[in-house]
C-alpha cells in the first residue's frame, strides 16, 4: 500500500541499478549524478513528470490572487439597476449568515463600457485589462460558503474552510510533477501570512515537496523576495562548490560501506540539484535580464505598478521555465469596507497594467495557449452599502476570470441577480472551479486522490463539477 | 475472457450475458444463488450489510431477499430483472457517482457479471429467502483485546534476549532470513543516544562506554540516558507531534497561543518522570476532573484539547463550535485510539464500524465541555489562571476595572459624538450650502509648476521645529509606535507678497495616511486616513495637491501634523495661486460656513455618490441646476416639497426646517416624509456618524479628560497582575446530549443521541449514564484507560516501536481501522501491549524492553539476500538506517559546535508576543529568535508560518495529529546545509573550538570526527582532510579559520552526520 512518503526511498533497488552502482563506483561525479537523476526521475523523485489522466489543455497555471475581496459590481459585473435604484433598500432577503450590517443599495462609482469583439463589460478601473477581454473568460456566477477572509481564503486555496487540506497548487504538482528539475514545482510570490497564511499554499498531508515554496512574503518588496536558504553572502560560489565536493566525497565513500541505499543516493543528488537551484532561481528572478520595453510594459518604471509588475514578470519567467504552478498575490488590499472609491482605484492602478502586460506577453510568446491564468479574490462584495463609501464581504456572488490554457476566450459565463448580490445562473462554486482547473490540466478531479487517515482525499472533497461550457 | 469496462458497462453486460450459457428456465435459480451469489455476498458484502453488522452501513442489509429489495437509506438495492436499475450493480461497477462498493479494490469482473446475471434472472434466493443468511462476524482484530500467545520456538535460541527477539526471529525464520550481526559499540551508542535524547554522544561518553567491560555496560547506558532531562525533551517532542502542538492558532486568524508552552513543558516533564500513560491520558482529557494530584498540572494537561487550529473568525457561531468539537474529537480518537472517528461527522464511517450516531454521542461529550470563552469574531479561547484563588480574584477584579475604564471612554466618546451630531442636525441648510461649495472646489486644481516664478521649494528635512526623526526615510516609520503624538514638523516660508498660495507635496507616502496642514496657526486641511495595508507600498508618484492657503508677506509658519505615524514626503512646493477663484478645502469651507469639517465630508460623499438618485431624500437638492425633473422623485420626502423653483438658499432653508421638524418629532411621526428624513440623519451610516479623528472637535477639557482616561487605562493594563495562565478545558455551562447533524450541518438536525462511547468496542454495561452535571470527559478517559481496552495500549506501544524502529508494527500508526495496515507481527504487538499495562503503563519500562533486545542492537548492514526477500525490511532483518529529524539535526549541529545551551530551568517561552496577538508574519525575521541556541523543542511552532528549518526537514503540519513523520530527501535540505544561518554560525563556532582547544591539525580532525560522527577518522581520512584544509586556506586567502569552517561545514553536511546507522 502506498502509505508513506518515506517508503519511496526504500524501494527495491533493481539488479540493474545495483550493477550500475557498483560498476561505476561513483568515481565520476557527472556520470553518477546523471544516473542518479535518471533513477530519481524514474519514479523515485516526487516531482518527476507524471502523465495526466487525459490530454491536457493547460500545462501550467499562473494564479493572480486579489486578497481582500474585489467588488464584482465595480469591476466586471455590470449592474445598471444598481445605478437606477441607488439608495433604495435591497428588495430581497440577505443571506442567513453575513459578516456585517449593510444598508441600502450603493451604485458603482465607476462607469462600465463594453470592449473588444466579445463586448465584455469592464469598469473604468481596468483600462488596460479591458484591452485583453477577447482573450479572457469571465465567470460571473462564482460563489463560496464562507463570509470571512480566513475561511474564504482557505476555501479558495484548498477547497475546505473547516479542515487543513492541501492547496490547489500542491494537488496540481502532485498530479503532474514538474518540468524543471532545477526549480520547485510550485512557487508562490509574496504570499499572504494572514487568513490562513502558509496553509493557503501548504501541502497539509501531501508530502512536503508538494508544498508551495514561498518567494518573499507580504511586506517584503518583490524586488527583495527570495527562496529560503537560497544563497548566503559569506561563501564565494567556487569555495562553496569545493565544500560540496568534499561533502559529496564523504557521502560517496559512505555509500560504498553501506551498500545500496536509495535515500543516501537521493541525498547526493539533492545537493547537486540545490546547487543548480541556487544558480537558477536568482537568475530567473533577475528582471534586469529583460528588455527595457518589457520592463516598461509591466510598469517596472512606475512606483505604483512596480511591485506587482515585478511579481507578474517573475511569474512569466518561472512559467516559461516550466514551473508548474505560480501564484502571485496582491495581498490583502481589496477589503474596502470604507474608502471604496479611493482604495479600489489605487488597487486597480497597481495591478491593471502588470496584468495586461502579462497576458499580452504570454500571448506574444505563444505561452498563453497552454498556460492557464486565473484571477480571483476570496469573495466578492455586497451591492449594498457599508457606510457611505464601502461594501461588505459577499461570498454569495463574485466574478473570476481565466485566460489561456484551453478556456473559451471572449466568453462571459453565468450571471448574478439584478444587483449582483447572489449568483443565479450557471452557478459555479469553488469546488467546480477547482474541478475545472484540474480538468484543463488533464486531471480528473475524482481520480486525483491521496490516501490519508483512512480516506482517499481529493481537492474537491465529495463535490465539484467540471464547467464544460467554459472550455474552448 | 469476460471483461467489463468502466466506460460502457451496460453494453458490455449485455454482451456478457449473451456470451454466457443461457440459464434454462427450469434450472433452479436457488442453485445458481447458492453456488454463485451466496458466497459472493458473504465474502464481499455481509461484513457491513447484515443484521449482525455493527453498524449496518447505510441501513442496507443484503442478508435476505426481502431486505435487499427494501434496501437502505438510498433505496432499493436490487430491481429484479433489471440490472441497469439496480443500485447494487451500479455500486460494484462504480457507475453511481461516489458510491463505490465494496470499499478497497474493485470487485472482479467475473463476479460483477455473475451479479448482473443473477439480477437479470429475477434475483432468485436460496431455499428460504425470508431467513437471513447467518453471518458469523469475525470480529475485527483491533477490536479484540490483546492476548498472550505461546512464545514462539526459534532455531537460534541464543539470539533471544527477551520475547521481542523471539517474535522477530520467528518471523525471519519463516522467511528463511537471519538477523544482521550486532552493531559495533560506537554505532550502538550513537544510535541509543540520539534515540533517547536527540543529541549525539560526547567523545567522553563514547570513551566511557568503550572502557566499560561489564556485561551490563549497555543497560547502564540506557539507564543513564533515560535519567537525563534531555530524554523528556526528545520523547516529549514525539508526543507533541501526536498532540499537533503549536504556539499559534494558524488556520484563519493566526493569534499567538502565548501559554501553549505550558502544555509543552508539562509533556516534557511527564516523560521525564515517567508518568504512567493511563494517568497521562486521563490528565489530558479530563485533568480538571481528577480528584488528586497537582491542580495546575492537571489543568495545564487539558491544553491537549484546546491547542488545535480553530476557525476563530466564523460568522456562524454554531458552525464554529461544532468545528472545534470536531477537531477535538478527531484528534483525541486518532491520538489515543488510532481511530478516524472524524470520518463519521457527515455519515456513517465508510469503512469502520463507527456510526453517525456514535460520532454525535462522542461529540456531545466535547460540546458539554468548555473550550472557548466565546464564539465571537474573533473568538476567545479559555485559559486557566494558575494561581491561588485570592490571586485569581484579584486578577478578575483588576480586569473588571480595565473594562470599566474602557466603558467610561466609550460612553464619554458617544456622548460627545451625540453632542456634535445634535449641533449639526439643526443646521442642515449650512451643511448643504457648504457641501455644494466643497463639491465645486474639489474639482478645481492645477498641476504645480516647479519652475513657476516665485515658487518656493520646502525640503522635507528643512523644518525649524519638529519631533520626528531626521532625515525622513521612505517606507520606514519616522516616528515611534507610541501614543505620544501628535508628531509634527514646522517650516518657515518667506513670501514676497501676501496672497493665496497653492501647496503641493512630492512623493507623498500613502501607507500611513497624510498629515494635517496648518498655516500661521490656522487649520487648513485634514489629512487622509491610511490606505489599507500599504505599509511598504509606493508613494503617490509625483505631486499631490494639498490646499490653497493664504500667506502674509514675509515669514509664515507651515505646520504638518499627524496623530501618530508621520509620513514620508520629499518636499513641498509653495506657488502663487493662478486660478481666478480660490479653491478651498473642506476644513476651510467648514470654517467659513460654521460647520463641522468631518460631517461636511460625509455630506460631500453622500451627494457625490447619490448624484440625483430618485430615491434620495436630498433629490431636490441634488438636481439643482440640472435637467432632471422633480416629478421623478420617488422618495416620500417629495410630498414635503411643493414647487420646484427654489433658489439654493431657499431650498437649503426649506430642508433645514423640515429636518428640524423631523428630528423634533423623532420616531413618533406618522408622516412618511418626515420619517424618511429622520432615518436619513440617524441611521448607522448617516452623515452625522462620528467623524474621523472625532476627538479634535471636542472641547479641550473633554480632550484632556479622555487623555487622562486613556492613560489610566494604559496604566491599569500595565499593572495587570502577571499571573501564569494555561490553555485548557473545563466542564461546560450546559451539559447535555446533542442531536445528530445530518450531513454534518447544524441546520439539519436529526434525533438526539445519548452521550456514549464507540458502540463497536463498548459493552452496554460500559456505556456511561450522563446527566447535566457531567460532560463525560472523565468517564471517556477512564473507559479509554481500562485494562482490557483493545486499542489504547496497542496504539501507544506501536507508537513507541515506530519511534525506535522507524516503522510501526502496525505501519499506519495513526490508523488502526480497516483502511489502515494490518500488524506485521500481531503476537509481538499484543505481547508488548499486555506488558505495557502490566508494568503500570510505564513508558520507560517499554524503552528498556525494546532497546535491550538483540533486535535493537543489530547493525544496519546491507545484505543482498535479505534485501531481495524483504526490501522494505518489514521483518527487521537489520536495524533500519534513519535520517535524523529536524530538531535532532539542528540540535546536533549546535551540540557539536559547543553552542547548544541547556539552562538549569528548562522550558518557558521565548515568544515576545502578547497572548492572542497576531503573529501573521515571522518571515521578515526578528520577531522570533530562531537562532537562539536552545533546544529546538523550545523554539516556537508558528502554524502556517513555520520556522524554515522545521519546514525543510518534515516537521509535520502542526494542524493535525501525526505520529509518523516523513523523512524526505529534497533539495531545500541541501540548501539548508549550504546557506542557513544555523550552519554558517555553528560551523564557524566549531572551527573556533577546534582551533582554540585542540593543539594540532590531526587531533582537530580526530576531535571533529569523534564529536560529529562518534568515530575516529581513518588515517586516510585524516590525510585527505588535512589536504583539504590546506587547499581551502589558499582559497580563503590565508584565513585559517575560514578554511577550518569549510571543513566543518562539509563534515556536518555529510550523510553520515545526518543519518543514524
Amino acid at each position: 500500500m502506498n502509505r508513506h512518503w518515506n517508503s519511496y526511498l526504500n524501494q527495491t533497488v533493481s539488479r540493474r541499478e545495483l550493477l550500475k552502482a557498483s560498476s561505476i563506483g561513483f568515481g565520476n561525479l557527472a556520470l553518477a549524478g546523471l544516473l542518479a537523476q535518471e533513477a530519481a526521475r524514474a519514479g523515485v523523485d516526487p516531482l518527476a513528470l507524471k502523465a495526466p489522466h487525459f490530454k491536457a489543455r493547460a500545462k501550467r497555471v499562473i494564479f493572480l490572487f486579489m486578497h481582500g475581496g474585489p467588488s464584482q459590481v465595480d469591476t466586471f459585473d455590470y449592474k445598471p439597476l444598481l445605478k437606477r435604484d441607488h439608495g433604495k433598500p435591497l428588495p430581497f432577503a440577505r443571506p442567513k449568515v453575513v459578516s456585517g450590517q449593510t444598508f441600502n443599495l450603493l451604485q458603482s462609482p465607476w462607469a462600465f463600457k463594453q470592449y473588444g469583439q466579445s463586448g465584455a463589460w469592464v469598469s473604468d478601473l481596468f483600462p488596460e485589462i479591458a484591452k485583453c477581454v477577447d482573450d479572457m473568460c469571465f465567470v460571473k456566477s462564482m460563489w463560496g460558503s464562507n463570509s470571512r477572509h480566513g475561511g474564504a481564503l482557505l476555501e479558495l486555496h484548498t477547497g475546505s474552510d473547516t479542515f487543513m487540506r492541501p492547496s490547489m497548487g500542491s494537488w496540481v504538482t502532485y498530479g503532474l510533477g514538474t518540468e524543471n528539475s532545477s526549480m520547485p514545482g510550485y512557487l508562490t510570490v509574496s504570499p499572504t501570512q494572514s487568513h490562513g497564511g502558509g496553509n493557503n499554499f501548504g501541502s497539509a498531508f501531501l508530502p512536503a515537496p508538494y508544498a508551495g515554496t514561498p518567494i518573499g512574503s507580504v511586506g517584503i518588496a518583490a524586488r527583495d523576495a527570495k527562496i529560503p536558504f537560497i544563497t548566503n553572502k559569506e561563501t564565494p560560489r567556487n569555495v562553496q562548490r569545493m565544500e560540496i565536493d568534499y561533502a559529496q566525497e564523504l557521502n560517496r565513500k559512505q555509500l560504498e560501506t553501506t551498500g545500496p541505499d536509495r535515500a543516501l543516493e537521493g541525498r547526493i543528488e539533492s545537493f547537486e540539484l540545490a546547487f543548480r537551484m541556487q544558480a537558477e532561481a536568482p537568475e530567473l528572478q533577475d528582471l534586469d535580464k529583460e528588455s527595457e520595453a518589457t520592463r516598461k510594459m509591466y510598469g517596472l518604471d512606475n512606483p505604483v505598478t512596480e511591485d506587482f509588475g515585478r511579481q507578474c514578470l517573475m511569474a512569466r519567467r518561472f512559467s516559461e521555465k516550466g514551473v508548474r504552478f505560480v501564484q502571485v498575490s496582491h495581498t490583502y488590499k481589496w477589503d474596502q469596507h470604507e474608502n471604496l472609491k479611493r482604495d479600489h482605484a489605487q488597487n486597480a492602478a497597481e495591478v491593471d497594467k502588470p496584468i495586461a502586460a502579462l497576458l499580452q506577453d504570454l500571448k506574444a510568446r505563444g505561452l498563453l495557449e497552454d498556460t492557464l491564468v486565473l484571477w480571483s479574490g476570496e469573495f466578492g462584495r455586497t451591492p449594498t452599502a457599508e457606510g457611505s463609501d464601502g461594501r461588505d464581504h459577499n461570498p454569495e456572488a463574485f466574478t473570476v476570470w481565466m485566460a489561456g490554457g484551453g478556456v473559451k476566450a471572449g466568453l462571459s459565463y453565468g450571471a448574478t441577480d439584478d444587483y449582483g448580490y447572489y449568483s443565479m445562473v450557471n452557478k459555479v462554486h469553488f469546488h467546480d472551479l477547482h474541478a475545472t482547473i484540474l480538468h484543463l490540466l488533464g486531471l480528473d478531479h475524482q481520480k486525483l486522490t491521496y490516501r490519508y487517515a483512512g480516506r482517499d482525499f481529493r481537492l474537491t472533497d465529495v463535490h465539484g463539477n467540471v464547467v464544460k461550457d467554459i472550455i474552448g | 475472457m469476460i471483461r467489463l469496462s468502466n466506460m460502457l458497462p451496460w453494453r458490455v453486460i449485455a454482451v456478457t450475458l449473451a456470451a454466457l450459457p443461457l440459464v434454462h428456465a427450469q434450472e433452479d435459480g436457488s442453485a445458481f444463488f447458492e453456488k454463485n451469489i451466496r458466497p459472493l455476498l458473504v465474502r464481499q458484502c455481509l461484513g457491513c450489510h447484515s443484521a449482525t453488522s455493527q453498524p449496518i452501513m447505510g441501513g442496507l442489509r443484503l442478508d435476505s431477499r426481502e431486505a435487499s429489495l427494501k434496501g437502505g437509506t438510498r433505496g432499493a438495492a436490487i430491481v429484479p430483472g433489471n440490472p441497469a436499475e439496480s443500485l447494487l450493480l451500479k455500486a460494484v461497477l462504480h457507475t453511481s457517482g461516489a458510491l463505490k462498493m465494496p470499499p478497497g479494490p474493485k470487485m472482479k469482473d467475473p463476479d460483477t457479471a455473475l451479479l448482473a446475471q443473477w439480477i437479470q434472472m429475477g434475483a432468485p434466493w436460496g431455499s428460504d429467502a425470508s431467513t437471513a443468511i447467518a453471518v458469523k462476524q469475525a470480529k475485527y482484530w483491533a477490536f479484540v483485546p490483546p492476548v498472550d500467545s505461546k512464545l514462539p520456538a526459534v532455531k537460534n535460541r541464543d539470539w533471544v534476549r527477551n520475547p521481542i527477539d523471539a517474535y522477530v526471529l520467528q518471523a525471519l525464520d519463516a522467511k528463511g532470513l537471519s538477523p544482521a550481526k550486532p552493531a559495533d559499540r560506537r554505532t550502538l551508542l550513537r544510535r541509543a543516544t540520539y534515540d533517547l535524547t536527540g543529541l549525539p554522544p560526547t567523545p567522553a561518553e563514547i570513551q566511557a562506554f568503550l572502557n566499560d567491560t561489564s556485561t551490563d555496560a549497555y543497560a547502564k547506558v540506557i539507564d543513564r540516558l533515560l535519567a537525563s532531562p534531555r530524554y523528556g525533551e526528545r520523547w516529549g517532542r514525539h508526543w507533541l507531534d501526536v498532540a499537533r502542538y503549536a504556539d499559534s492558532n494558524g488556520l484563519d486568524e493566526n493569534l499567538v497561543y502565548k501559554n501553549a508552552f505550558r502544555y509543552r513543558d508539562y509533556v516534557i516533564a511527564a516523560f521525564n518522570k515517567d508518568k504512567p500513560y493511563d494517568r497521562f491520558l486521563q490528565e489530558q482529557l479530563a485533568g480538571d476532573l481528577l480528584p488528586d494530584g497537582d491542580e495546575y498540572e492537571r489543568w495545564t494537561a487539558t491544553g491537549f484539547l484546546s491547542l488545535g487550529a480553530k476557525m476563530l473568525a466564523e460568522d456562524d457561531p454554531k458552525k464554529m463550535e461544532m468545528d472545534i468539537v470536531d477537531e477535538q474529537l478527531d484528534t483525541t480518537t486518532r491520538a489515543f485510539l488510532g481511530m478516524t472517528v472524524g470520518c463519521a461527522r457527515c455519515h456513517d464511517h465508510k469503512f469502520d464500524p463507527i456510526s453517525h450516531a456514535d460520532y454525535y454521542a462522542l461529540a456531545g461529550i466535547f460540546k458539554s465541555s468548555k473550550t472557548m470563552d466565546n464564539f465571537k469574531v474573533v473568538a476567545k479561547w479559555h485559559e486557566y489562571v494558575l494561581a491561588p484563588k485570592e490571586d485569581r480574584d484579584r486578577l478578575a477584579a483588576h480586569e473588571a476595572r480595565i473594562e470599566a475604564s474602557k466603558k467610561e471612554v466609550t460612553e464619554l466618546t458617544k456622548a460627545e459624538n451625540d453632542k456634535l451630531a445634535a449641533a449639526g442636525n439643526v443646521r442642515i441648510g449650512a451643511y448643504l450650502l457648504a457641501a455644494a461649495h466643497l463639491q465645486r472646489d474639489s474639482q478645481v486644481h492645477v498641476a504645480p509648476v516647479e519652475t513657476a516664478q516665485g515658487a518656493i521649494i520646502v525640503v522635507a528635512g528643512s523644518f525649524v521645529k519638529s519631533n520626528v526623526s531626521t532625515p525622513l526615510e521612505k517606507q520606514k516609520p519616522n516616528t515611534p509606535k507610541d501614543s505620544k503624538g501628535p508628531y509634527f514638523a514646522e517650516y518657515t516660508v518667506n513670501a514676497t507678497d501676501a496672497g493665496d498660495y497653492q501647496v503641493d507635496a512630492l512623493e507623498q507616502e500613502k501607507g500611513s495616511g497624510t498629515p494635517d496642514l496648518w498655516v500661521n496657526g490656522v487649520w487648513m486641511r485634514h489629512g487622509d486616513p491610511p490606505v489599507l495595508n500599504r505599509e511598504a507600498s509606493p508613494e503617490a508618484g509625483g505631486w499631490t495637491y494639498l490646499a490653497v492657503v493664504p500667506l502674509k508677506k514675509g515669514a509664515n509658519m507651515i505646520r504638518l501634523e499627524h496623530p501618530n505615524r508621520f509620513p514620508y514626503f520629499e518636499k513641498l512646493l509653495v506657488s502663487k495661486n493662478t486660478l481666478a477663484v480660490t479653491p478651498l478645502t473642506s476644513v476651510q469651507i467648514a470654517a467659513k460656513y460654521g460647520v463641522n469639517p468631518g460631517f461636511l465630508d460625509h455630506f460631500g460623499d453622500y451627494l457625490t455618490r447619490s448624484n440625483g438618485s430618485f430615491a434620495s431624500p436630498l433629490y431636490a437638492w441634488e438636481i439643482l441646476g440640472t435637467q432632471a425633473k422633480r416629478a421623478d422623485w420617488v422618495s416620500p420626502v417629495a410630498k414635503l416639497f411643493s414647487d420646484d423653483t427654489q433658489t439654493p438658499e431657499a431650498l437649503a432653508a426649506r430642508y433645514e426646517t423640515l429636518f428640524q421638524q423631523a428630528m423634533k418629532a423623532a420616531k413618533d411621526t406618522t408622516d412618511p416624509g418626515l420619517k424618511a428624513l429622520h432615518t436619513f440623519l440617524t441611521e448607522k451610516f448617516g452623515p452625522f456618524r462620528a467623524p474621523d479623528n472625532a476627538r479634535r472637535y471636542y472641547t479641550s477639557a473633554v480632550r484632556e479628560q479622555l487623555k487622562g482616561l486613556d492613560q489610566q487605562q494604559r496604566d491599569l493594563e500595565k499593572a495587570t497582575p502577571d499571573l501564569p495562565k494555561a490553555m485548557g478545558v473545563s466542564e461546560g455551562e450546559t451539559m447535555s446530549d446533542i442531536a445528530i447533524h445530518l450531513r454534518g450541518s447544524h441546520w439539519t438536525l436529526g434525533k438526539i443521541v445519548p452521550r456514549h462511547f464507540l458502540s463497536a468496542i463498548t459493552t452496554d454495561e460500559q456505556q456511561p449514564v450522563l446527566d447535566d452535571k457531567h460532560s463525560g470527559r472523565l468517564q471517556l478517559a477512564q473507559w479509554m484507560t481500562g485494562k482490557d481496552h483493545p486499542l489504547t495500549s496497542r496504539v501507544m506501544v506501536n507508537r513507541l516501536w515506530r519511534w525506535h524502529f522507524g516503522r510501526g508494527i502496525v505501519p499506519s500508526v495513526d490508523n488502526f481501522g480497516r483502511l489502515g495496515e494490518k500488524p506485521t507481527n500481531q503476537p509481538l504487538l499484543d505481547w508488548l501491549a499486555l506488558r505495557f499495562v502490566e508494568q503500570g503503563w510505564s513508558i520507560k519500562a517499554m524503552h528498556r524492553l525494546m532497546m535491550l533486545t538483540n533486535t535493537y542492537r543489530m547493525s544496519s548492514d546491507y545484505d543482498a539476500k535479505s534485501f531481495e526477500a524483504d526490501p522494505e525490511n518489514v521483518l527487521l532483518w537489520r536495524m533500519p538506517r534513519r535520517r535524523l529529524e529536524a530538531e535532532a539535526i539542528r540540535d546536533g549541529i549546535m551540540t557539536v559546535s559547543g553552542g547548544l545551551t541547556h539552562a538549569d530551568a528548562q522550558g518557558g517561552s521565548i515568544l515576545k508576543f502578547k497572548d492572542r496577538q497576531y503573529v501573521s508574519n515571522t518571515s521578515k525575521g526578528g520577531d522570533i529568535d530562531y537562532d537562539r541556541t536552545i533546544r529546538a523543542v523550545y523554539i516556537p511552532v508558528v502554524r502556517s508560518s513555520m520556522y524554515d528549518v522545521f519546514r525543510a526537514f518534515d516537521l509535520p503540519d502542526p494542524s493535525s495529529s501525526n505520529g509518523d513523520r516523513d523523512a524526505t530527501v529534497v533539495a531545500p535540505q541541501a540548501l539548508f546545509m549550504m546557506n542557513s544561518s544555523v550552519m554558517l554560525q555553528h560551523s564557524l563556532k566549531l572551527a573556533e573550538r577546534l582551533m582554540s582547544t585542540v593543539p594540532d591539525d590531526a587531533s582537530r580532525i580526530r576531535e571533529a570526527y569523534e564529536s560529529a560522527l562518534a568515530r575516529p577518522p581513518t588515517p586516510q581520512e585524516i590525510d585527505q582532510a588535512q589536504t583539504y584544509v590546506a587547499r581551502m586556506e589558499r582559497e580563503w586567502k590565508g584565513d585559517r579559520k575560514k578554511a577550518w569552517q569549510s571543513f566543518c561545514k562539509s563534515l556536518l553536511s555529510s550523510s553520515e552526520f545526518v543519518y543514524l546507522n
